[in-house]
């Protein structure tokens, strides 16, 4: 190995190092230190003069090793492994050291920040040297699609990648497409018709010569890795199917919650309390009768069924507020006289035109009544005979302080959106994770909604929380136009920093098998040892810290590296303990 | 025990005044801007609350609307344009209707028919008793003028005959006043089942209603205080004249002519000036419709001060006649002035807008005792 030439390079960060970091100091320090060719200060090392000092550096002083002290890596790694490239270094053999979020951002004391950026730096000194390069390697692209679910998310995303010339297997669980929206009768803000929207949708997805659509199917043995993906579709025909594709959309959906188990609200045991799944096909009907036939004079509409609770679920549903005003204006067009009451716990009215109907809603008559979804829940119960009605809620009203009773003839439950019983399956197949809500976790809540950290499986719709139809479609369109994008680039780049096994100290435990959140390893009879399949390594090293006999490396995580960074973070100030 | 929700009653209320009070979400900026609503007492949203929901019983036992001064600063800040203010001018046209036991207060709150034709009948009753019952009685109009040269008032309207007239006119708009005022102590205080007030409070605490009345405090205390001070001058002007034709009838109906500087023409010159003020500011807010507090007239809004300028005026008008010798000008212009009064104060003061004059005062005492109200 040559001899290490590491510059290091100290960021002011303007002054949110500076201020509460001696940077000449640091560098002074450092300077001296054991194969440290230079040490420098600069205001702001990721902007482009900062760069050019590195690689002017590099060139002028052969460096071999980087290392820059600021912000965290997060931010700016990638930044500057591309500056050290640039000069004719390999990316892998720079180090960064968060010497602002570690450091100067949450400390107080100069004196003693200045001494932990010292220690900070000097480990990354001494973890550079052990650096090793490291090759990027990419994998070519099957142009197929795999779109899980045939609500309106999967058949737009569907459309989008057939649209533009490429095969897409659509499997459906169902024996019909359109999900939920194709039971809506209309939709909000705008009161415009469920079923025009979806139909044609339907049609183009059924006719459509790039689509294969499996009806009343399900995928399973999902196996391979970005690009080149193979599964079988399970028909109810003897052989199942064999597909092979590049990339997978899952868009499965959610479920309404089952308001049974709620006894307050009588489900089941009421005939005229109904689901607002329920409602929407008695008002797709035409007309809105009581199970007896007779016109309800008092409709109520609970919000929040199995929402927003501790007992149920936490989360809100997010569009079950607007289905419900939604429901007031179609009452209120067919039932004039109809006593509408809006029981609430908070009125969500979030997104395009939301308010705005809100606030338009809210002239049609509506009495609007409060209760503390976590003090106590309205009660249903059967009315007298003396009673004008066919029941009573009993409630506590928040915003009057009054224990009150409201006549009704009707009721409708706003219930929450679930996931379906079979979830972990699914998850399972296509190696994604599920957060506490058991919604599908995207790679980056917000800079990478639609992507999970399993390359080239992406997830649209509700799968991935509740929400409404124009955000559906726009993650599947997005989910679309990722696709497209590595489709048409026709090879894809994959994780550099992976895990490899040594077959001559592996003891053949499998241990790693069972911890790796990636089904990336397998074992491998003939050789008795565990083999990485790197193009499914994340990198993330769990097998690597359980391996008992160690046998596996991470790269860019070696031991040497790592109990060299110790060794370095230990030897300066802490040398007087 | 709980109540149950009567959306019916919007039919009812809407009738008092504006009815889109479902346009509020209950922000509660409304409670917090207002000067006057403070812990106990808290408004305009709760009662917006009550009169959504329809709870009947606890509307009516509300003293909350009575503590409203309307100065407008909640529908000002109200983000939903719903009007609290106006929402809490109409629940006083309500309770003043419930108060009111003989039925007629909703009568004239909700039909100009009923109102009108009341108005004509007191006035055309007015007018008979001046044409026809007077001089049957031996009471008739002369030309012949006093000795200083003013008119013979007494000959067609004798002040022992106007003074009875005057007690009994009173009488009758003070009893049913009290009545009324009892009935809504029963609904503010006693009816409450939980708490009592000690005999001991009701007397301690007797002065503020007679603060209340004379200085109008509470109205003071909204943030423009121009209203308070054209309110007071209209008041109190109104108060010395009706203290003046009522009690002291025989003192301020004379046939001689007082020099400009005594107290009888000082006082009505004070209260003339004081009513014409106020009423200007009240009309004029009115018709240009740019503050808050005057950009919803209800009927019985105008017809309040429309005929107690009428009454000002023609007052006026007998004052000037009667002092230069105009007899024929003096008597129709007494028999004008006689034919809006009687029925401004038959109807106004027991029925209508001008029953404030008692509902307030007494709110702010019934106020303070439900503070003292103790369990039972």
């Amino acid at each position: 190995m040559e001899e290490p030439r590491i510059g290091v390079y100290i960021c002011w960060c303007g002054n949110n190092i500076a201020k509460m970091v001696d940077v000449e100091a640091v560098a002074a320090e450092v300077g001296n230190l054991p194969n440290v060719v230079l040490a420098k200060t600069y205001k702001y090392m990721c902007s482009d003069p900062g760069q050019d000092l590195i690689i002017k550096d590099i060139r002028g002083h052969h460096l071999n090793r980087v290392i820059v002290a600021a912000c965290s890596p997060r931010i700016h790694e990638l930044t500057f492994r591309n500056a050290v490239e640039k000069a004719g270094i390999n990316p892998y053999l720079f180090e960064m050291a968060n010497i602002r979020e570690q450091d100067s951002w949450v400390h107080t004391d100069r004196s003693e920040a200045t001494k932990k950026a010292i220690d900070l730096v000097n480990a990354a000194i001494h973890r550079v040297r052990f650096h090793e390069p490291l090759q990027k390697r990419s994998v070519t692209v099957d142009p197929a699609t795999l779109v899980i679910g045939g609500g309106i998310s999967g058949m737009v995303a569907a459309l989008e990648i057939a649209n533009a010339g490429k095969q897409v297997y659509l499997v459906e669980k169902t024996d019909r497409l359109g999900g939920h929206v194709a039971r809506f009768d209309l939709t909000f803000p705008h009161l415009s018709s469920a079923k025009q929207m979806i139909h044609p949708i339907i049609q183009r997805v059924e006719n459509h010569p790039n689509i294969d659509v499996f009806k009343q199917s399900v995928i399973r043995d999902v196996s391979g890795y970005i690009g080149n993906f193979k599964a079988l579709v399970q028909n109810g025909q003897p052989e199942p199917l064999e597909l092979k594709f590049g990339n997978i959309i899952a868009a499965t959906g959610l479920k309404s919650f089952d308001p049974s188990k709620i006894e307050e609200y009588g489900y089941g045991k009421f005939p005229d309390v109904v689901t607002s799944m329920e409602f929407e096909e008695i008002l797709a009907s035409g007309k809105v009768l009581t199970k007896h036939g007779k016109e309800p004079r008092n409709i109520a509409i609970i919000h929040c069924v199995g929402s927003r609770s501790k007992v149920y679920h936490e989360y809100c549903s997010r569009t079950c507020c607007m289905v419900a005003l939604k429901f007031v204006n179609q009452i209120r067009a067919g039932l004039p006289e109809c006593n509408i009451f809006e029981i609430y716990a908070d009125m969500r009215a979030y997104g395009k035109g939301c308010e705005e109907f809100y606030a338009e809603s809210t002239h049609r008559q509506i009495i609007f009544l409060m209760f503390d979804q976590q003090e106590k829940l309205p009660v249903i119960r059967q009315a007298e005979k003396t009673d004008d009605c066919n029941m009573l809620i009993e409630m506590d009203e928040k915003l009057s302080g009054e224990s009150i009773e409201v006549p009704v003839d009707m009721v409708v439950l706003m219930v929450n959106m679930e996931a379906h019983d079979d979830v972990k399956d699914v998850v399972h197949a296509i190696g994604v994770s599920l957060c506490g809500n058991q919604f599908f976790i995207e790679k980056h809540p917000k800079l990478d909604p639609v992507a999970t950290t399993t390359g080239g499986v992406y997830i649209v719709g509700t799968c991935q929380g509740p929400k409404d139809i124009p955000d559906s479609v726009a993650q599947a369109r997005a989910a679309a136009a990722r696709i497209l994008a590595t489709i048409a680039q026709g090879s894809v780049a994959v994780e550099v920093t992976t895990a490899f096994v040594n077959e001559e100290f592996c003891c053949g435990c499998q241990t790693c098998i069972r911890v790796c959140p990636y089904t990336a390893i397998s074992f491998k009879e003939d050789k008795k040892s565990s083999e990485v399949n790197e193009v499914l390594c994340k990198g993330c090293g769990t097998c690597g810290s359980a391996c008992p006999s160690g046998a596996i490396t991470s790269k860019h995580f070696t031991d040497r590296q790592i109990l060299s960074e110790i060794e370095g973070i230990m030897s300066m100030s802490y040398k007087e303990i | 025990m709980s109540v149950r929700v009567q959306p019916e009653l919007r039919n009812q209320l809407i009738q008092f005044g504006i009815g889109d009070w479902n346009a509020c979400y209950h922000c509660g900026t409304c409670t917090a801007i207002c000067p006057l609503s403070e812990e106990g007492f808290l408004f305009p949203r709760k009662k917006i609350r009550l009169m959504q929901m329809g709870l009947k019983d606890q509307l009516e036992s509300s003293v909350e609307p009575w503590l409203c001064y309307y100065c407008g600063d909640c529908s000002k800040t109200c983000p939903r344009d719903a009007n609290p203010g106006e929402l809490m001018m109409s629940l006083r046209r309500y309770l003043t209707s419930k108060y009111d036991w003989t039925g007629l207060s909703k009568k004239f709150y909700t039909s100009e028919v009923w109102e009108l034709a009341f108005i004509l009948l007191f006035a055309a009753l007015v007018v008979i008793a001046f044409l026809v019952i007077l001089p049957s009685m031996g009471y008739h109009f002369t030309k012949e003028l006093t000795a200083d040269g003013g008119v013979k008032v007494n000959s067609f309207a004798p002040i022992h005959i106007v003074e009875i007239f005057d007690w009994t006119m009173a009488g009758v708009v003070a009893t049913l006043l009290i009545s009324n005022i009892l009935r809504m102590y029963y609904q503010i205080i006693w009816k409450k089942s939980k708490t009592k007030v000690s005999l001991w409070v009701h007397i301690r605490e007797f002065w503020l209603l007679i603060f209340n009345f004379a200085v109008q405090p509470k109205f003071s205390k909204c943030d423009d205080k121009r209203y308070w001070l054209s309110h007071w001058l209209l008041m109190s002007g109104y108060t010395i004249m009706f203290i003046v034709i009522v009690v002291y009838l025989p003192w301020f109906q004379t046939e001689k002519i007082y020099p400009v500087w005594h107290p009888q023409r000082l006082l009505g010159y004070y209260a003339t000036i004081g009513l014409l003020f106020g009423l200007g500011v009240a009309i004029i807010g009115r018709l240009v419709r740019k503050d808050v507090k005057f950009q919803f007239s209800h009927v019985s809004d105008w017809l309040f001060v429309i005929m107690l300028t009428l009454t000002a005026t023609t007052g006026i008008l007998i004052h000037v006649f009667r002092i230069n010798g105009m007899p024929v000008a003096t008597f129709i212009s007494y028999i004008a002035h006689m034919a809006v009064l009687v029925p401004m104060i038959l109807i106004e003061v027991p029925f209508s807008k001008w029953s404030h004059l008692a509902y307030r005062p007494f709110a702010v005492y019934f106020a303070q005792l439900k503070k003292y109200a103790v369990p039972k």
